[in-house]
């Protein structure tokens, strides 16, 4: 009799089973058309937690996160394959030392019908004079004042006037006309009046119901799963920018995945078509459709470079010799080859890149004088020079170090979160062979939480980080600033919170200290002169790499832009570089939604 | 007072103790995460990107410490200002006054808003992950724990070929590591034959609703995290029980039994019975660990949970959801042990003769 029951519940249960295996796969066409539906994927990780573009950039959801421009516009976008301004809701008309001009598209609209006026813009640009902790805050200290004038055909002519008091910097203003999102002064005038003009309050509303957009798709739903993009009819754009036409696809979606093999399973499977994530050996998944920029090695396009950032205060660290011997010591061709599967060309020594936009400013000479590379011998001798001695055990692996008066050095540390797992690659890598040359570190994993507490205060040996990830206006400046600005020096630990230069390199005040980084900071983005300019990028890398206070370990592109042409094709690549090699939500790439056609 | 119910004396007897444990263990959870010496300001701090002043940063930094509760504050609305110590350097609260506000809040049924996933309330995030995990989790440990335990008394008392087979089977499911087992599932079924998706609760073109679209490709979709987990947890089963079983087939009773000339089944059914009890506890015991097991599904299938909402928030510090989460998890392992007790009170004779002598006195 038990069998019998036994028999019955498993016949049941294959039953359901066989149930369940065809109504999935007959069913779900219904809600979202695959011949409408473009999937993308790699900007949302977890749950979409608020739509309101006056929040924190991490904290909102995709797409109002980060640059993306599918929703809320900015007013120009930068094309970082050729360095060229192109137009959205303004037109770029010049820019100089004193201020920079854009024209507001008299055809430019909200999506409740109200024009895009000089109001909003002023809005997000100058809410830091009303509210010192908003999100866009420091816009104010690059733009003095915004001077608005009618057109003649309509428009408004908005000039940027560069805030020479303060950072006296148009080149970040440049960043920011293609990074800051305008929003609807309008709507957001009201939220903050019926609030009590309390922004905390406002900044607490998901702003997820008919949110009122200028891009060309806005909010359709939304679950922890998945959002939900609808093209929007009534786009402006379409007759300004694209003759009339629309955006190929009529929904867009980015599924939430929370795992990084599924975006590979998803792309071969054409369930997704282009994603932004790191899949390494990337060849091996030609066979299934996905795709790259460049069909062959490099595949990708260089435009960020991950570094270690160094504490330089720290002994044996604030010693530029033993910087220099690590720099020497590093293997950055197996990083290349064994951590980021080839996906750049060789690295070159210091902080400008030999190639695209920056090649400009790249001097080999300089390179070969004044950098290292990958030399054992090199980092043995300048160790041994300095007066460090490693000391080896037995079997001859390295046990510890001495420094030139005989004490034990400490162990150091290379900090990186625990699980990004083509980071943790890239560190092992480097631990193996730094202490191949008797330079006495090891990977330091540790949770997410402690790896983005510990920058600011500076609470680390060596921290691996990826800093000017976009490719902006201002690089390479902005990647300059970024580990060698000392601004806003401060000493390590407690509330002691930097936001560049987490390192202390080139401590103010101390013999060491070169005041000629600072100026030279501080000069080149109001140098209009290309000489000029290339000279001044010359000295500043020839000073990085003297005192060499982080180490750059390869190329990576600023996107790992993958897609598949199961669904929709004409995605831009090296043959056909009609945009940038990033998804169609950002930048000058989102061009690609008009250019996508169904592929069957 | 209740000498004479015996049998309610002891559930409130067992209620009290576990009201205890509940009140103990909510401390623990809320001063737990405060143990560590990272301030989770400091972590939304360094994910606000770089550029700011030094003025700019401490500006913000106030601005959350304030948004928590981890400042003292004078007013409400637009005019709410920090209390500040004489260097002008905002009053901290303590961890005592944090959890006076976390219990009086919790009365409100208001768990705090979270740190990271701000500007969203921890109730809400709950809401939207329990369901599924308690869906894919309590019938999956359920079938699981029948079917595994139905094999092995089947697989105790007709030894033979049977067992041959199916205890190395069981003893090899059970030592898999159930997320090794559900990576294999992926390979083979939804990469290799295509049977099944290899991820999400849903089909993403599929708005989440009471239709029959819905709950098909919801069930599509729930076909792989259950048996990844089912197959394992029946199979640790079915090995307990199994040994459970040959052990009780040679006591008296079972003997005797036979011997009266009873049917198989009756004797199967006694057998069971008595061999149940600790693998009663053990049913207890893997509802209590669902949300840790959950949270290795959710990643091997991008299952939607709370695993995933607990990681994120142990990673960030992020106390409210902290302990928003592991209220509804001690809440869940307690109610289900105590079930277990109470049932265990009814199930074990010999506990059952406890109480019944306890009448006595």
């Amino acid at each position: 009799m038990m069998r019998s029951s036994c028999l019955k519940v498993l016949a049941v249960g294959a039953l359901l089973l066989g149930l369940v295996s065809c109504g999935g796969s007959s069913g779900g066409e219904a809600g979202f058309p695959r011949s409408k539906t473009l999937y993308l994927a790699g900007s949302q990780w977890g749950d979409p937690n608020t739509f309101n573009p006056l929040v924190e950039n991490w904290q909102a959801a995709w797409p109002v996160n980060d640059r993306f421009n599918l929703m809320y516009e900015p007013l120009i976008t930068y094309n970082s394959l050729n360095g060229k301004f192109e137009p959205l809701l303004g037109t770029l008309v010049s820019s100089d030392p004193d201020k920079v001009v854009v024209d507001i598209n008299p055809a430019a609209k909200w999506s409740d019908g109200q024009p895009v006026t000089s109001a909003d813009v002023k809005f997000v640009f100058e809410i830091g004079r009303r509210f010192r902790n908003a999100a866009t805050a420091f816009a104010i200290d690059f733009t003095k004042e915004i001077l608005a004038e009618k057109l003649e055909n309509g428009g408004e002519r908005l000039t940027f006037v560069v805030n020479k008091e303060s950072r006296n910097n148009p080149l970040v203003i440049l960043d920011h006309l293609q990074a800051i999102r305008i929003v609807p002064a309008h709507v957001f005038e009201k939220l903050l009046s019926d609030n009590g003009n309390d922004l905390s309050a406002v900044q607490k509303l998901k702003i997820d119901k008919d949110p009122v957009v200028t891009g060309p798709y806005n909010l359709e739903n939304y679950t922890n799963e998945r959002i939900v993009l609808k093209r929007r009819a009534d786009y402006w754009g379409n007759d300004v920018l694209y003759g009339g036409k629309e955006p190929a696809p009529e929904f867009i979606i980015h599924p939430i995945y929370k795992n990084n093999d599924h975006f590979a399973i998803a792309l071969q499977q054409g369930k997704l078509d282009a994603s932004q994530t790191f899949m390494p050996r990337i060849w091996l998944k030609k066979k299934d459709g996905v795709k790259t920029w460049y069909d062959d090695a490099p595949y990708f396009v260089p435009g960020t470079m991950p570094l270690l950032v160094i504490n330089t205060t720290k002994a044996p660290l604030n010693d530029k010799n033993f910087r220099r011997a690590m720099a020497a010591a590093i293997n950055y061709n197996d990083i290349k080859e064994l951590a980021v599967s080839n996906y750049a060309s060789d690295l070159e020594p210091g902080l400008i890149m030999n190639q695209g936009l920056e090649k400009k400013f790249f001097s080999a000479e300089d390179a070969a004088e004044f950098g290292v590379k990958h030399d054992p011998e090199l980092a043995k001798k300048i160790l041994a020079d300095a007066g460090y001695k490693s000391v080896l055990k037995a079997d001859g692996t390295l046990d510890h170090m001495l420094d030139k008066n005989g004490n034990r050095l400490p162990t150091l540390s290379i900090m990186v979160p625990a699980g990004w797992s083509d980071w943790e690659a890239m560190v092992k890598l480097a631990e193996k062979s730094l202490r191949a040359a008797g330079i006495d570190v090891r990977e330091g994993p540790v949770d997410a939480g402690i790896y983005w507490s510990s920058h600011g205060p500076g609470n680390f040996d060596i921290v691996m980080r990826k800093l000017a990830e976009n490719v902006t206006p201002s690089l390479p400046w902005g990647r300059f600033e970024a580990v060698m600005s000392t601004r806003n020096w401060l000493p390590v630990g407690g509330d002691n919170w930097m936001s560049e230069n987490q390192g202390r390199y080139n401590q103010p005040g101390t013999p060491e200290y070169r005041p000629e980084v600072d100026s030279l900071l501080k000069a080149i983005p109001t140098i209009s002169d290309e000489a000029q300019l290339a000279a001044a990028y010359r000295e500043l890398n020839k000073i990085f790499m003297q005192d060499q206070p982080v180490i750059p370990l390869c190329y990576l592109p600023e996107q790992f832009y993958q897609f598949s042409a199961k669904q929709w094709k004409n995605w831009p690549t090296s043959d056909n570089p009609y945009a940038p090699p990033l998804l169609p939500w950002v930048g000058a790439s989102t061009k690609i939604l008009w250019n996508l056609q169904l592929a069957k | 007072m209740l000498k004479q119910y015996p049998t309610l004396r002891f559930i409130l007897m067992r209620g009290g103790w576990y009201f205890i444990t509940f009140l103990v263990a909510v401390t623990i959870n809320f001063y737990l995460p405060r143990l560590g010496k990272h301030n989770p300001v400091d972590i939304i701090m360094g994910k606000s990107g770089s550029g700011m002043s030094t003025e700019d940063a401490r500006i913000k930094e106030e601005m959350y410490l304030q948004e928590f509760g981890l400042v003292k504050v004078s007013g409400s609305g637009a005019t709410r200002e920090i209390v500040r110590d004489s260097e002008g350097k905002p009053v901290r609260t303590t961890g005592f006054e944090q959890f006076v506000t976390y219990i009086g809040m919790c009365l409100k049924g208001d768990l705090g808003t979270s740190f990271q996933k701000y500007p969203k309330k921890v109730v809400d995030v709950i809401k939207e992950a329990v369901p599924w995990t308690l869906a894919l989790q309590i019938p999956t440990i359920i079938c699981g724990w029948i079917v595994g335990n139905v094999l092995g008394a089947m697989a105790a008392y007709r030894r033979g070929i049977f067992d041959k087979v199916f205890f190395p089977f069981a003893l090899g499911l059970s030592a898999f590591p159930f997320f090794v087992f559900g990576m294999l599932l992926v390979y083979f079924f939804a990469v290799g034959f295509h049977w099944f998706p290899a991820m999400g609760g849903y089909a993403n073109n599929v708005i989440p609703s009471f239709s029959f679209e819905f709950f098909s490709s919801a069930a599509h979709h729930y076909v792989l995290p259950f048996f990844s987990i089912f197959l394992i947890l029946a199979g640790g089963q079915a090995i307990g029980m199994r040994s459970m079983g040959i052990y009780e087939l040679g006591t008296d009773y079972i003997k005797y039994a036979k011997w009266l000339g009873l049917k198989e089944s009756k004797v199967l059914a006694y057998l069971f019975r008595n061999a149940m009890l600790p693998q009663i506890t053990g049913l207890a015991l893997s509802l209590g660990v669902m949300i840790g097991g959950a949270l290795i599904t959710e990643m091997i299938f991008s299952y939607p949970g709370l695993g995933m909402a607990m990681l994120t928030a142990i990673q960030n510090n992020d106390y409210p959801m902290i302990q928003g989460v592991t209220l509804i998890i001690t809440t869940s392992v307690l109610i289900a042990n105590f079930t277990v007790d109470v049932l265990i009170g009814f199930l074990d004779p010999r506990v059952k003769a406890g109480l019944q002598i306890g009448k006595g006195n």
